[in-house]
């Protein structure tokens, strides 16, 4: 068990030492500020209700005043 | 009201300051993994974008920047589930290494073809422990996984990185 064990460690200081001189250190400074491509994307995502949509929303609650059983067969239906 | 909570409700002036506090750390973070300037500045904005649209169920009592770390994470492991597997990133033209260095640059190309080609789950834990040398806690708070499975991936990554290796004619 303690044999496996070394070997083990052996082995991952073996492939440690490899990778480290395959894959050169990064340089981990952002060159950038990313907040305005942030904001852009928090504008453009936004939502805006067209005006369509706000009058099919208008006639479905002048529907409902005037036959208001109908929320029976919706709630039915959903 | 602190600025956590402020965030939490969805205002963007919170979100601002942390996005300005928290980006360099996420872009250190992701750059770590992935190993690639563009790509990491990239999957940093879609990690501050997705923190945004996720706000509401971010808990103001919580430690941002872990969370933040966290989807930093996922995303890096989506990339490289994405990314094809004999990506090299060595950039040097054949032509403009002096030829004793060639053999060097070819075991080192081997090596990195070989770590490309670890299943994403084992490779962004062998790149975060053995060539960055990051805690094992650290790791596995990112992952969301325990410190146990994270010493297992080593290990696995270990193994075949050494099978593989031998194949290919290198001794680690």
């Amino acid at each position: 068990m303690k044999m496996d064990e070394h070997m083990d460690e052996h082995n991952v200081r073996q492939i440690r030492d490899a990778l480290r001189q395959s894959f050169p250190p990064v340089n981990t400074d952002l060159g950038r500020d990313l907040w305005p491509e942030i904001l852009r994307r928090v504008d453009a995502h936004k939502v805006s209700v067209p005006w369509y949509d706000w009058v099919l929303v208008g006639l479905s609650a002048a529907m409902f005043l005037v036959f208001p059983r109908l929320v029976l067969v919706f709630a039915y239906h959903l | 009201m602190d600025l956590l909570h402020r965030f939490a409700l969805g205002e963007i002036d919170a979100f601002e300051t942390l996005v300005r506090q928290f980006q360099g750390e996420i872009y250190a973070w992701t750059v770590r993994i992935v190993r690639d300037p563009g790509t990491a500045e990239d999957l940093t904005a879609e990690t501050l974008w997705r923190i945004y649209r996720a706000r509401h169920r971010f808990r103001p009592d919580g430690n941002f920047g872990a969370w933040a770390r966290r989807i930093a994470t996922n995303l890096a492991l989506d990339y490289l589930r994405r990314a094809r597997p004999e990506q090299s990133l060595d950039t040097d033209p054949a032509g403009s290494v002096p030829p004793d260095r060639l053999v060097e640059r070819e075991m080192r190309e081997k090596i990195q073809q070989a770590f490309r080609r670890l299943p994403p789950k084992l490779q962004i834990v062998a790149t975060l422990a053995l060539v960055e040398e990051v805690p094992y806690d650290e790791i596995a708070a990112a992952l969301g996984t325990s410190v146990g499975a994270v010493k297992l991936r080593v290990f696995r990554a270990v193994r075949i990185l050494r099978k593989r290796l031998t194949q290919a004619g290198i001794k680690p």
